[in-house]
């Protein structure tokens, strides 16, 4: 190797650098090549060819400079190369005329300086071969030839490029040669022309690599960088050649890109041209070179990125075999899965530095091309889970991956794959899914269990059997029960706590999904499985969890009620349903949540009264004192306690299983409770409630075994005539005033009713009553709202009084 | 040249070229030469104080038998360096950096602090940074020992040294 003058290059390059001085340089630059090609142009309308080509010539002198910053280059560049095109159309249009000069290629070559030289000498060529007047094959051999003459990295690579442009066109893709015009060349030309050119400019960019001083490296790379389109565009036009098929591909010109690839060994162009042939070249290619390309991989220098690399490939080739959701477009020799599982394997064995995150990245893509090629086998990608297990078991057995780390993350982005990829019937039957997910730390298992709900929610996944269930807790361990890596969590376990609760609802709500559609015994096998599960993940997990679990309990006796035709042992059953539900709300009591076990009890009362089956009664009587008990631990929250009530005496109205002897015993029992609220208002709506108590609630008649309301008069009146006293004693007017309304409306039912003792003088009274006491409610907002429901009972009785039930109703406005 | 008349005319035929080996393509050019004059210290207590620099050089011309090395010189070996080449090689020696008379007047006369002054020691190790670039890229001056001793020696020993060529690294 010659020695260049080494001093030469810190000089070159430390002058002209700062931002100024490239500004100014540049537009010197630019303004001397507009005067240059202003005179050309203006000498060419005067046909004056000679004098054109020198001010051409005293142009292209710009491009000769060593100052300019690669962009500022390129900018020059494009300015000049748009100005030579008039002196391209003023020769192509003399030769359209006849009037071409035929020796204006010999006699450019006398320019002075060479940079000139062979753009003009490209120029003519190029215009010569369009006219015919020189053989092609020989003009485009002598051009790329030529170019060696400037071996400087810049200058050169941009020499080049230009060439590539010019000569776009004029490739010969032909089989054989043009019988009319001689020596016109065939794509094997071709094929030497761009290979050539551009094995000569991938040597000029790498030695960019080494101009300059140490210390501006980092600029210099991304200088060099911000130039690689430059000898992609050698890619990019193979790439456009017809007559290229897959064998000339296979034996010409993948392997005269790849020997300068692999030999140039620097990571930028490495990097940059294998990712370019991925993207450039028909994936029918890349599935035909498979094992040249991987070979190559691994021959790559140490510090290239392979992974993106190995990724590209695998996602275009994925891609394209599921092209129009077909799997048909690989050929049934090629073995994708093994070719890559084969060559990862022997890439990660060569780079003994290669990080645990891009690894996976690797597997993650593997696992990708496994679950969307090979969709129904399911043993290709739990072999990458597999794997994957053991990679990091190589690395250190059981050790969980620290959480956060890229590692982690990728590992995450892989059990995503699977997920999103098949429902999720499908991933339980992918085994190992479960070894890949323990290798993460808490967090991410969280993360990934969060997503794997989500997914199966969205896709409303039905999951029918009690087996598959238990699959799918494994996995979600960490949701469902108190994790040993998650020791800060376990205080965030409350209520109050956002996240938990998200966390927690969907986990509940996953139990919607459980569904056996026509085997109710399966059924029962999933909801016992679920209490086995959830009953380990304490009492805070549990107030969300077991509801549902009761919740479909009850509904689960209704389809054995259902069945009861085909199944004799339906009503031993449902007990056993009964009581699991009684086990469960019990523990739940031990949760302040207000009324949610009191409701699951009456819920799970009003189910057995609806099943009636033959325990029936027990079975709603057992629920209904625990509901009862529940009410009486409420005491000292009044609104608490008034609200139960409510609820208590709505279930019983519905009720119907109750013998006389049970049924009187609740009615006393809500009753009296009624009198003993605190508040007056609550006594008096609560008795009002219970009147229907006495009515139209249903017990059953033990020897007909049907129901039958109880209709007790006299216990009605009681009620009511105690619910008028207690209004009497009440304070607030306005709310007395409301009390009489809500108690009007009620005679006015049990009058609709035929109860007797009602009559129509008793409520004439009462309405008097009611008007006079009107008068002294307020004109406020409030009182507003009272007028008006009492104007509405007023506004139904004089639509009443028409009939002649209601003869004799004394109603005016 | 026109391209048809090289069979008529062998003359002007283009000259067969030589595949280049696909080493000999990408390797780094055996030209990297770079040295860096840096980290002036001061030695010694007022009277004999003197200022040395790092010279540290990182190369891969044959010619050089260590590829990267660091050693410390002071002034008087630079003017050393200066008189050896002068006297042997045939290269035009480029002059150094002044000896600067008027800052070893006596203390009391100036009013700065000499040869030891910071901005005095920045000029002086800049040129000296020139000089020995200027130098060390030069053929002829590589051939000479006395370069070789003064780059990539630790200490300049008169007793070791002797005048003489150097062909290979």
């Amino acid at each position: 190797m010659s020695m260049q003058k080494a001093v030469d290059n810190n000089r070159s390059s430390n002058a002209g650098l700062s931002m100024d001085n490239q500004e100014k340089l540049l537009a010197d630059a630019l303004q001397n090549v507009r005067q240059h090609a202003f005179a050309m142009k203006r000498v060419l309308d005067q046909q004056s060819v000679m004098e054109g080509l020198k001010h051409a010539a005293n142009m292209l002198g710009e491009l000769r400079t060593s100052l300019l910053s690669p962009k500022n280059y390129y900018e020059l560049h494009v300015v000049v190369v748009e100005e030579l095109h008039h002196l391209e159309l003023y020769l192509t249009d003399e030769f359209e005329h006849g009037r071409g000069s035929h020796d204006l290629y010999e006699v450019v070559q006398y320019a002075g300086n060479i940079v000139p030289r062979l753009y003009l000498l490209i120029t003519i060529g190029h215009v010569y071969i369009r006219a015919n007047e020189l053989p092609r094959r020989e003009v485009l051999r002598d051009l790329v030839e030529m170019c060696r003459g400037v071996q400087h990295p810049l200058r050169g690579l941009f020499l080049r490029n230009y060439l590539l442009q010019c000569v776009k066109s004029l490739l010969p893709d032909t089989e054989e040669e043009n019988q009319e015009a001689s020596k016109t060349g065939t794509i094997l030309d071709s094929l030497d022309f761009i290979l050539l050119n551009f094995s000569e400019m991938n040597k000029l960019w790498v030695r960019m690599q080494y101009q300059g001083h140490t210390r501006d490296l980092q600029r210099r790379e991304q200088e060099r960088r911000e130039l690689r389109i430059l000898v992609g565009t050698n890619l990019v036009r193979l790439s456009e050649l017809e007559c290229v098929n897959v064998e000339r591909y296979k034996t010409i010109v993948l392997p005269k890109i790849m020997e300068q690839v692999v030999s140039c060994r620097d990571s930028i162009a490495q990097e940059y041209l294998m990712e370019c042939i991925i993207q450039v070249f028909p994936d029918e290619y890349h599935l035909n070179t498979l094992n040249e390309f991987l070979k190559a991989c691994r021959e790559l220098s140490a510090s290239v990125n392979i992974r993106n690399i190995l990724i590209s490939l695998i996602d275009r080739l994925t891609a394209y075999s599921t092209r129009d959701g077909s799997q048909q477009n690989i050929p049934e020799n090629i073995q994708l899965f093994d070719i890559f599982s084969e060559q990862i394997a022997e890439v990660v064995k060569s780079r003994i530095n290669m990080p645990p995150e891009d690894i996976v990245a690797l597997q993650s893509a593997l696992l990708n091309l496994s679950l969307k090629c090979y969709r129904d086998q399911f043993e290709y990608g739990n072999k990458v889970l597999e794997n994957t297990r053991k990679i990091f078991d190589n690395i250190a057995l059981d050790t969980q991956v620290q959480t956060g780390t890229p590692a982690a993350k990728e590992l995450v982005k892989m059990l995503k794959i699977p997920i999103d990829c098949y429902d999720i019937l499908d991933v339980l039957k992918l085994n190992h899914y479960k070894l890949v997910l323990q290798l993460l730390s808490y967090r991410e298992r969280h993360t990934v269990c969060m997503y794997i709900i989500n997914s199966i929610l969205d896709k409303e996944t039905i999951i029918p059997t009690a087996e598959q269930v238990t699959q799918l807790f494994e996995l979600l361990l960490t949701l469902i029960i108190d994790q040993t890596d998650s020791a800060l969590e376990t205080s965030r376990q409350t209520i109050t706590n956002e996240d938990f609760v998200e966390e927690q609802n969907l986990v509940a709500r996953l139990y919607n999904n459980f569904q056996a559609p026509n085997d109710p015994d399966q059924q029962y096998h999933i909801i016992k499985i679920c209490q086995d599960t959830f009953k380990n993940g304490g009492l805070e997990r549990m107030r969300f969890t077991y509801p549902p679990i009761i919740m479909q309990a009850y509904a689960l006796t209704f389809r054995y009620k259902n069945i009861r035709e085909q199944d004799e042992k339906w009503e031993k059953k449902c007990q056993k349903l009964f009581q699991l539900c009684n086990q469960l709300i019990n523990t739940l009591t031990k949760l302040e949540t207000n009324d949610l076990p009191l409701r699951l009890y009456l819920q799970g009362a009003l189910a057995a009264s609806e099943i009636g089956s033959e325990n029936a009664e027990t079975i709603a009587y057992e629920f209904f004192s625990q509901a009862y008990t529940l009410y009486e631990e409420q005491a000292g929250d009044t609104r608490a306690q008034s609200a139960s009530l409510t609820l208590l005496i709505g279930t019983l109205e519905k009720v119907t299983c109750f013998a006389e002897e049970n049924h009187s015993t609740l009615r006393q029992s809500l009753t009296q409770a009624a009198t003993r609220l605190v508040k007056r208002p609550d006594q008096v709506r609560t008795l009002l409630l219970c009147t229907h108590l006495f009515w139209s609630a249903q017990r059953l008649n033990e020897s007909t075994q049907k129901s039958e309301q109880v209709h007790d008069n006299e216990k009605v009146l009681a009620c009511l005539k105690k619910a008028t006293k207690l209004t009497t004693q009440i304070m607030d007017q306005s709310v007395q005033v409301q009390l009489y309304n809500e108690l009007l409306n009620t005679y006015i039912y049990f009058f609709n009713q035929n109860l007797p003792d009602i009559d129509i003088t008793l409520l004439n009274s009462l309405i008097e009553k009611l008007q006079n006491e009107m008068s002294k409610i307020s004109s406020n907002e409030n009182d507003e709202f009272i007028r008006n429901q009492i104007q509405k009972t007023f506004d139904y009785l004089r639509q009443q009084s028409q009939l002649e039930k209601f003869q004799g109703l004394q109603i005016n406005n | 040249m026109p391209v048809q008349g090289t069979e008529t005319r062998p003359e002007i035929a283009r000259l067969p070229t030589q595949q280049i080996s696909s080493q000999d393509r990408y390797e780094p050019p055996d030209n990297f030469l770079e040295i860096e004059v840096a980290n002036p210290i001061t030695h010694g207590l007022s009277g004999n104080r003197y200022t040395d620099y790092e010279i540290r050089m990182k190369t891969n011309l044959p010619v050089f038998r260590l590829k990267e090395c660091s050693v410390r010189r002071r002034y008087s070996d630079f003017d050393w360096l200066r008189k050896e080449l002068e006297r042997d090689s045939k290269i035009l020696v480029p002059p150094l950096p002044g000896k600067a008379w008027e800052r070893q007047i006596p203390a009391f006369l100036r009013n700065n602090d000499g040869i030891f002054d910071d901005d005095f020691i920045e000029d002086r190790r800049k040129g000296l940074e020139e000089f020995i670039n200027k130098i060390a890229g030069h053929p002829l001056a590589q051939n000479e020992r006395a370069l070789h001793v003064f780059l990539q020696e630790e200490k300049i020993d008169p007793e070791t040294y002797s005048p003489g060529k150097v062909r290979n690294g």
